[in-house]
């Protein structure tokens, strides 16, 4: 999987991290046990501090995304962390409203938006981005 | 954690009166990377060239490894490797003659690493160091500044007059050397993208003193600038007042303000402070927070 990152972008660099591992997961091109580069391949890939990877792993092991085993390396944990499944819909109920609320106030017809999520889709399970 | 580079209000001057550092206070710690930032003439030379021994403070301590530089210059520079901002190398010399020369000062010179970034770098060994484009001279200096495997790595704009290609490699090679041998490294830079890429921490120097020393994922997440119209509060103090202010700069007809603190929670603090709807909040990369911080100067903005 191929990671990359933007020193001046809105993000910190090991929130960048974290966040294209957590989209590559949901989408499934990262499966449940496969191995992450090691904090020195990816420091070196991407020429940043090791200490910077090292948060962003660590990060994501306190959430139960991924986990070190002792001299193996680190994997995508074999069982995902799942909270209450109800909880998350009524989240994600309340974040889709505020999604909608902000196309339609933007101009944005619900067809629009149908195909805005598809991109998104398509984006998360090939990793590729449709459009910048 | 023991530091192994630390500066105890160090100050100088090169002319009485008139400080170049002024009570500059900060450590580094081993493994670590610092980005030390600063405008021209802010001091970042005259306070590496104060680490290296090659300039006494006027006042202050400074310790290397728990070791004076001037007192023990030799034990120190055993441990560490230093590329000064415009390295002279001898220019008659070959490039072997010139690596010849360091591995008879080191003794722990290391031929493995030595080969591999001759090979990086495509030089070759035959040329004379005055054939050399600014570039190729720079990674000789590199070169010669690393393959002692130092613990401490002190680069004075490392990325100074280098092309976009040659600045990532001699980046590359800092990343990998940190990762192999756990050197913590001190570099002065005006590539701000450079200091957010390979930093952990950036001390911001600015007229003498230590204006800002953060780590760079706070300095992204806990600091943002708020833009304030000047025809709301036209009084400056007003704002600099407010609990958390970093600076003030009047741009146009507005006050940017850099603040301590993430977006939504600083226009909060401000809307309630200020009781005034129009402000606007947002996180700040580190080229733009250089510019707030150090770039205007106060008295023009009061004199506005």
């Amino acid at each position: 999987m191929d990671l990359f990152v933007n020193p001046s972008g809105e993000l910190s660099l090991y929130r960048q991290i974290m966040r294209q591992i957590t989209d590559a997961i949901a989408g499934g091109r990262l499966k449940p046990g496969e191995k992450l580069a090691s904090h020195r391949e990816l420091s070196e890939q991407l020429v940043i501090a090791p200490l910077t990877v090292k948060k962003a792993y660590d990060e994501l092991e306190a959430l139960g995304f991924i986990e070190t085993q002792r001299g193996r390396g680190t994997f995508v944990c074999a069982r995902l962390p799942r909270t209450n499944p109800n909880a998350q819909e009524d989240q994600i109920r309340e974040a889709a409203r505020k999604l909608l609320s902000q196309a339609y106030l933007a101009g944005l017809r619900y067809s629009a938006m149908e195909r805005i999520l598809k991109d998104a889709d398509r984006e998360l399970t090939s990793g590729e981005k449709m459009k910048t | 954690m023991t530091s192994i580079l630390e500066f105890q209000n160090i100050s100088r001057s090169y002319r009485k009166g008139v400080p170049v550092l002024d009570g500059v206070t900060f450590s580094v710690a081993p493994g670590e990377v610092v980005g030390l930032l600063g405008r021209n003439g802010a001091g970042k030379t005259t306070l590496i060239r104060i680490a290296m021994g090659m300039l006494f403070p006027h006042s202050g301590l400074v310790r290397v490894f728990g070791l004076s530089p001037t007192e023990e210059p030799v034990a120190v520079k055993k441990r560490v490797g230093y590329v000064a901002e415009d390295q002279v190398l001898p220019a008659r010399l070959t490039i072997a003659e010139l690596i010849d020369f360091h591995r008879y000062l080191f003794p722990h010179w290391n031929d493995g690493l030595e080969r591999q970034l001759l090979d990086r770098f495509g030089l070759s060994t035959g040329s004379k160091i005055k054939q050399l484009s600014k570039g190729e001279a720079r990674q000789v200096a590199l070169l010669c500044a690393v393959c002692h495997r130092p613990e401490l790595l002190i680069l004075d704009e490392p990325a100074g007059g280098l092309d976009p290609a040659a600045r990532r490699e001699f980046l590359e090679t800092s990343i990998q050397l940190l990762n192999r041998e756990g050197t913590a490294i001190l570099f002065s830079s005006h590539h701000m993208t450079d200091v957010e890429r390979i930093g952990g921490r950036m001390v911001l120097l600015d007229k003498g003193k230590v204006r800002l020393d953060r780590d760079l994922d706070g300095l992204r997440e806990e600091v943002s600038m708020a833009m304030v119209p000047r025809a709301w509060v036209p009084d400056v103090a007003v704002i600099e007042e407010l609990q958390g202010c970093l600076g003030v700069r009047l741009v146009l007809d507005e006050w940017h303000a850099v603040f301590n603190g993430n977006p939504e929670a600083v226009h909060r603090e401000l809307q309630a402070a200020l009781s005034i709807n129009n402000i606007r909040c947002g996180s700040l990369p580190l080229e733009e927070l250089f510019i707030e911080l150090v770039g205007g100067d106060r008295k023009e903005v009061t004199a506005a």
